[in-house]
C-alpha cells in the first residue's frame, strides 16, 4: 500500500515529486523516496519516516536534478520501514530505479533465481526483484523499454510500477490491479496513484487499466497493451479542485471532513430526492435488478453495508452484508443477488476481490463508491457515487455518512411501491440536522471526562448496532485506545464481564419504542456495574435519566438518526485522540485505502 | 503601489444581530441567498486581490467550512483571533504573516467594488482610508476630509456637522503593526479607529472620497434591506430564469408556482404548486415551500420548511426553521424591542432565528423577534421578544 508519483517535463522535477508525495501521504507514510534521471546517471534519495525526513535529507542535496523523476511514499507490507526498504529500489549497477505499489506474489522465486545469477539484494522487499530483472534484460542487450516489458512479464500479483533507466529520458509504467492515473498538461506529463498528486497542474487525466503499459517522455505519453500495440485512451476532465485538499484552518483533515458532512450530504442527495412528490430517483441505478442484494465491504464501509442490509431487509428485500475478504474466499450461493461493493476509494483490494469473484460467478455488480473512475467503478456493471468529495483523513467520516445516505437512497429505489415520505423528508433534513450537532455538540467535554478510561464500549440495537461498531472502530483507529462495539442484546451474553467503573459505555437510543426500551434496560445493566454511561439520544426515551452524559441528536426518522448518532461518536473519537496527542490524520500502521489483500 | 493581499476582519459575532447570530458570526448571515462575506470576497476578487487572509474567531468553523481553502481560485489563509478585543487587535493577529502592503476591510458589510478600487488606486504608501457620504454619520466613525487628507476622525460624534463616514476599507503598509503596538487599549479593546488617530499624529493619513453601495446590517431586520439592495443589483449566485428571477439548477419549482421578480431560489430548494414568491424574496438552499404559501419581502435561510398555506410578509427566517401550515405574519410596520430600546414603526413582520419550530396556524404580531431553538405551539399568537430555547404554548 503506497503512493506513486512521476513526472516528465515539469521544470522543477524534484519540487513536483515532493509536492506530489505530500498529497499522497494518506496512502502511506512510513518512508519516502525519489529518483531523478534523464541523462547517463540516476540520482536516488530515500528515507524511513514521514515525508519530512526525506525533505530534511534533500536539504543538503543540491545535485539531485533531472528532467524525469519518480517518487514513492510507502506503507510497509514486506520488510519494516527502513531506509533500505524505502523505494525507489535499484539494481546492482545503479542504473535502474523502480517504485512499486502492490504485492509481487512470486517474488521469492524470482529473488532466488536472481540471487543465483549473482545479483545482490539490499532490502527485504518484494519490489527489489524488479530492478534486477530489468538489469538482466539490459545486460542481455535489450533496450530499456523491452527490458522493462520483459521484467513485468515475469511478475505475478498486483502492481503499479514506475521505472527510470539511466540513459533514457522516459518514465516506464505498468499497471496490474493497483491504481495509476496519468495527468496531462501542456508541456509536462504526470503519473500518480491518485489525482491529488498532480491536480494543481492539470485537470486532464487518463486512467490506466490492468495490463496496460505507458511511456512518458518529452514527446508526451503513449499507452500500449502487453504486445506493445498502442491503445486509444479517453482523456477525462476532473471537476473538483486541488484546493479542496487543504486543511482550511482546521487542526486536522478529520475535523475538517467532519464539518464538511452537511455539504457532502447535500451533494449526495442533490436531484435524487423530491420531498413534495415523495420520490427518490437515482439515475445511476437505472434498470438494475435489486431483488436480492449482497453488500461486500471492509472496515468502515462494512459498517455502512450492515446498516444498508438491515434497511433493505426491513423493506422486504433479502440482503446480507459480508466482509469482502471472507466473501472472496468463501462466498455464499449467489442466488441471483446483485452484489454491491462498498468502498470509498473504489480501490480496496479486498472489496475488488469480492466483486470480481461475484462477476466470475455471473452476478450483476454495483460499485457504491466516492471515487469516479476508480477500478471498482470501472469493473462493476454500474457505479453509484456518494459524491462526498475528496477525503484525506485516514479515518473515514464524511464518506461513511455519504455511504449511509446513499444506501438509504438505494433502499428506497429497490423497495416495491413508493418511497417512504417521512424518510424522504428526513433525508432532506440531514444536512441541517448534522449542522445542529456540529454547532451544539458536547462531545469534547465527554472526551475530556473519560480520557483515562481503560476501554470504551459502544452498544446499540437494530440500526444502531452498526453505529456502535463504527463508533468503536473510529475510537480505536485514531485514539489507539481499546474500544469495542456490541449489539446491545449481546452484552449480557459475555461482554458484560469486561464492564467496570473505568469503562464508559456509549449507548445509542433513538425513539421510544420497544427497541429503545430494551436498550435502556441494557443501560441499567451496565449502570449496575458502576460503568459510566454516555447516551446518544434524541431525548424521546428516558435514556438520559440513567446516563452520566447525554449527547443529543435532533428528532428524526430512525434511519437517519443512525447517521446523526454516528456524527456525535466521530466527535468523541476525534476529541479523545486530539487530547491524547495522537497522529489523527495518519494513525500508526494504517493507510487510507488498502490496496493490498 | 500595488496591493494584492486582502485582510478581512470576520472574527466578531455582531451581537446586535442576535438572535440571528446564535450559531454563526455576522459575516455568515444571509443576504440575498448567500452570506454577506461572500459578497465581500467577490468584490476583492474582482478588484484583483490575489491572496485572501480571513481573521476568524466566533464560530469560525462556519466560515472555514463555507469557503474552504480558496474562493474563486484565490487562496485563503485563516488566522484565528481567539479573543475578540477589537478590530486593531484582530489585525494584529496577522503581524509577521503579512509583510507587504495590504487592503483591510470588514467582512460584515456589503460594499461596492468602486470603494475598493478607489482605495487601491489612492494608496501611495501612506495609510489610507475610504470616506463615504452617509445619512446618519452619528452612528459610525465620522470623518472630515480636506483634499485627499484626513483631518478629523470621531467615533460616533455627538454633533451633527459631519457628512462623511469611514467606510471601513483601509490600505496599510506593514508599518501599521508598529502603530497598533503604540496605540492604547480603550475599555480593554484595541480599535482601528484609535490606530488611525495614532497614524494621524505620525503624519498624513490619506482619505479617499468614494461612493457606491455601502450597506451595513446593524439589526436583524436590516438584512431585508440588504437583500432588497442586492436583488436590485442582481448580486446573486443562481442563473437567471427570467428578468430578475434567479433559480438554481438543482431547485425544483412547480410550474404552477408564481415567482414575482426580484426573487432568488437557492440550490436543492423545492417550491410547490400555488406558491407565490416575491417580490423581494430570497430563498436559501434546501428549503421546502409548500402549496399555496405566500412570501413577500422575505429572507429565508437554508434548510427551512414552510408548510402549505403559510403567509409571511417582511420576515427574516434563519436556518433549519419549520413554519407550520397556515401560519401568518401579516408584516410591518410594528415596534421592535431590543433590550431596553424600542424601534418604532419598522417594516418587520417577524424575525425567526435558527432551528425555531413554529406550529400551524400561528400568527405573528408585527415586529416579533423569535429566538433560536424556540418552539411555538399550534395556534399561538406570538408577539414581542421570545428568548432563545423558549417554549410557547397557547
Amino acid at each position: 500500500m503506497c503512493g506513486i508519483i512521476g513526472c516528465v517535463g515539469c521544470g522543477d522535477t524534484l519540487g513536483t515529486l515532493v509536492h506530489g508525495l505530500s498529497k499522497l501521504e494518506y496512502r502511506g507514510y512510513d518512508s519516502a523516496g525519489v529518483a531523478l534521471g534523464g541523462d547517463e546517471t540516476l540520482g536516488v534519495l530515500k528515507r524511513a519516516g514521514e515525508l519530512d525526513a526525506l525533505r530534511d535529507a534533500l536539504d543538503g542535496q543540491s545535485d539531485l536534478s533531472g528532467s524525469v523523476g519518480i517518487g514513492h511514499t510507502r506503507w510497509s507490507t514486506h520488510g519494516p520501514p527502513t531506509d533500505e526498504n524505502a523505494h525507489p529500489h535499484q539494481d546492482c549497477t545503479g542504473s535502474v530505479a523502480v517504485v512499486h505499489n502492490g504485492i509481487i506474489e512470486n517474488y521469492q522465486e524470482l529473488r532466488d533465481e536472481l540471487a543465483a545469477a549473482g545479483h545482490t539484494f539490499g532490502s527485504d522487499t518484494d519490489t527489489e526483484v524488479v530492478p534486477h530483472l530489468i538489469e538482466s534484460g539490459l545486460e542481455s542487450g535489450a533496450d530499456p523499454e523491452a527490458a522493462f516489458r520483459a521484467a513485468i512479464d515475469r511478475l505475478e500479483g498486483s502492481f503499479a510500477i514506475a521505472c527510470l533507466v539511466a540513459g533514457a529520458a522516459s518514465v516506464f509504467v505498468a499497471r496490474n490491479d493497483s491504481p495509476l492515473v496519468l495527468g496531462l498538461a501542456e508541456d509536462a506529463t504526470y503519473l500518480a496513484s491518485d489525482v491529488p498528486a498532480f491536480r494543481e497542474y492539470t485537470d486532464q487525466v487518463v486512467y490506466l487499466d490492468d495490463g496496460e503499459f505507458a511511456e512518458l517522455s518529452a514527446d508526451g505519453w503513449r499507452v500500449t497493451d502487453t504486445d506493445g500495440d498502442p491503445i486509444e485512451k479517453s482523456v477525462e476532465t476532473i471537476s473538483w479542485d486541488a484546493e479542496e485538499t487543504g486543511k482550511s484552518g482546521y487542526d486536522h483533515f478529520m475535523l475538517k471532513e467532519i464539518h464538511e458532512q452537511p455539504r457532502a450530504l447535500r451533494q449526495c442527495l442533490r436531484s435524487r430526492v423530491d420531498e413534495l412528490r415523495g420520490s427518490v430517483t437515482v439515475d445511476e441505478l437505472g434498470d438494475l435488478e435489486l431483488d436480492r442484494v449482497h453488500l461486500v465491504a471492509a472496515g468502515t464501509s462494512y459498517h455502512a453495508a450492515v446498516y444498508g442490509a438491515q434497511m433493505l431487509s426491513a423493506d422486504g428485500i433479502p440482503a446480507q452484508a459480508h466482509y469482502a475478504h471472507e466473501y472472496a474466499s468463501s462466498p455464499p450461493p449467489i442466488e441471483n443477488a446483485t452484489v454491491v461493493g462498498v468502498s470509498q476509494s473504489g480501490e480496496t483490494a479486498d472489496t475488488l476481490a469480492a466483486t470480481r469473484e461475484a462477476r466470475r460467478r455471473g452476478a450483476e455488480t454495483l460499485a457504491l463508491t466516492n471515487t469516479v473512475g476508480s477500478t471498482m467503478a470501472r469493473e462493476c456493471d454500474d457505479a453509484f457515487y456518494i459524491r462526498s468529495g475528496p477525503e484525506i483523513g485516514v479515518a473515514a467520516t464524511k464518506t461513511f455518512a455519504g455511504q449511509q445516505t446513499a444506501l438509504n437512497l438505494l433502499t428506497q429505489v429497490a423497495r416495491s411501491g413508493t418511497a417512504d415520505r417521512e424518510l424522504v423528508s428526513a433525508l432532506r433534513d440531514l444536512p441541517g440536522d448534522i449542522q445542529t450537532i456540529l454547532d451544539e455538540s458536547d462531545a469534547e467535554a465527554v472526551a475530556e471526562a473519560y480520557l483515562d478510561a481503560a476501554a470504551y464500549f459502544f452498544i446499540g440495537r437494530g440500526l444502531n448496532y452498526p453505529v456502535a461498531l463504527e463508533g468503536a472502530l473510529k475510537m480505536k483507529e485514531i485514539s489507539y485506545e481499546h474500544a469495542e462495539g456490541f449489539a446491545a442484546g449481546e452484552l449480557k451474553h459475555g461482554p458484560l464481564a469486561l464492564v467496570t467503573a473505568n469503562t464508559p459505555v456509549f449507548a445509542t437510543v433513538v425513539d421510544d419504542d420497544e427497541l429503545a426500551r430494551k436498550t435502556v434496560g441494557n443501560i441499567k445493566e451496565v449502570e449496575a456495574r458502576n460503568a459510566p454511561v454516555v447516551a446518544v439520544t434524541d431525548g424521546r426515551s428516558d435514556a438520559g435519566r440513567y446516563a452520566d452524559h447525554t449527547l443529543e441528536i435532533p428528532e428524526t426518522h430512525p434511519r437517519t438518526a443512525a447517521i446523526l448518532a454516528n456524527v456525535q461518536l466521530q466527535l468523541v473519537a476525534y476529541h479523545t485522540a486530539a487530547k491524547l496527542g495522537r497522529s489523527i490524520d495518519k494513525p500508526r500502521n494504517l493507510a487510507k485505502s488498502v490496496t493490498v489483500e | 503601489m500595488e496591493i494584492t493581499t486582502g485582510v478581512v476582519l470576520a472574527a466578531g459575532e455582531g451581537t446586535r444581530l442576535r438572535p440571528m447570530t446564535a450559531n454563526r458570526p455576522k459575516p455568515m448571515l444571509p443576504a440575498a441567498g448567500r452570506p454577506i462575506l461572500e459578497h465581500v470576497l467577490d468584490v476583492l476578487v474582482e478588484c484583483g486581490i490575489k491572496e485572501l487572509c480571513l481573521i476568524v474567531g466566533y464560530r469560525r468553523e462556519r466560515i472555514q467550512e463555507h469557503f474552504g481553502h480558496s474562493y474563486r481560485d484565490v487562496p485563503i489563509t485563516y488566522v484565528q483571533q481567539k479573543k475578540q478585543l477589537g478590530s486593531a487587535h484582530a489585525l494584529q493577529q496577522v503581524e509577521g504573516e503579512i509583510e507587504k502592503p495590504m487592503l483591510v476591510l470588514n467582512g460584515d458589510r456589503v460594499i461596492d467594488e468602486r470603494i475598493v478600487e478607489d482605495v487601491l488606486a489612492g494608496f501611495d504608501g501612506a495609510p489610507t482610508l475610504s470616506a463615504i457620504e452617509h445619512p446618519t454619520p452619528m452612528e459610525y466613525g465620522a470623518v472630515k476630509v480636506s483634499g485627499d487628507r484626513l483631518t478629523e476622525f470621531v467615533e460616533k460624534p455627538e454633533t451633527d456637522d459631519f457628512r462623511l463616514i469611514n467606510a471601513g476599507v483601509y490600505a496599510f503598509d506593514p508599518s501599521v503593526f508598529e502603530a497598533i503596538s503604540r496605540t492604547d487599549r480603550r475599555g480593554g479593546e484595541l480599535q482601528l479607529s484609535d490606530v488611525i488617530e495614532t497614524l494621524m499624529d505620525d503624519g498624513p493619513v490619506r482619505a479617499v472620497r468614494t461612493d457606491g453601495l455601502w450597506a451595513d446590517a446593524t439589526y436583524p431586520w436590516d438584512l431585508l434591506f440588504l437583500t432588497r439592495e442586492l436583488l436590485r443589483r442582481g448580486r446573486v449566485s443562481p442563473p437567471d430564469r427570467d428578468a430578475s428571477v434567479w433559480v438554481a439548477e438543482s431547485a425544483r419549482v412547480h410550474p404552477d408556482a408564481t415567482l414575482q421578480p426580484p426573487v432568488v431560489v437557492g440550490a436543492d430548494s423545492e417550491v410547490a404548486a400555488g406558491a407565490v414568491l416575491g417580490p423581494n424574496v430570497a430563498v436559501g438552499y434546501n428549503a421546502t415551500i409548500g402549496a399555496n404559501t405566500t412570501l413577500r419581502d422575505v429572507l429565508l435561510d437554508s434548510d427551512c420548511r414552510i408548510e402549505a398555506g403559510a403567509t409571511l410578509l417582511d420576515c427574516v427566517v434563519g436556518q433549519t426553521v419549520d413554519i407550520g401550515a397556515g401560519t401568518v405574519a401579516p408584516g410591518g410596520p410594528g415596534d421592535v424591542r431590543v433590550g431596553e430600546r424600542v424601534f418604532e414603526n419598522q417594516s418587520l413582520g417577524a424575525v425567526v432565528a435558527d432551528r425555531a419550530s413554529v406550529g400551524g396556524g400561528v400568527t405573528f404580531a408585527p415586529g416579533t423577534l423569535v429566538g433560536a431553538n424556540v418552539d411555538i405551539g399550534t395556534g399561538v399568537h406570538a408577539s414581542g421578544t421570545i428568548d432563545d430555547d423558549a417554549e410557547v404554548v397557547r
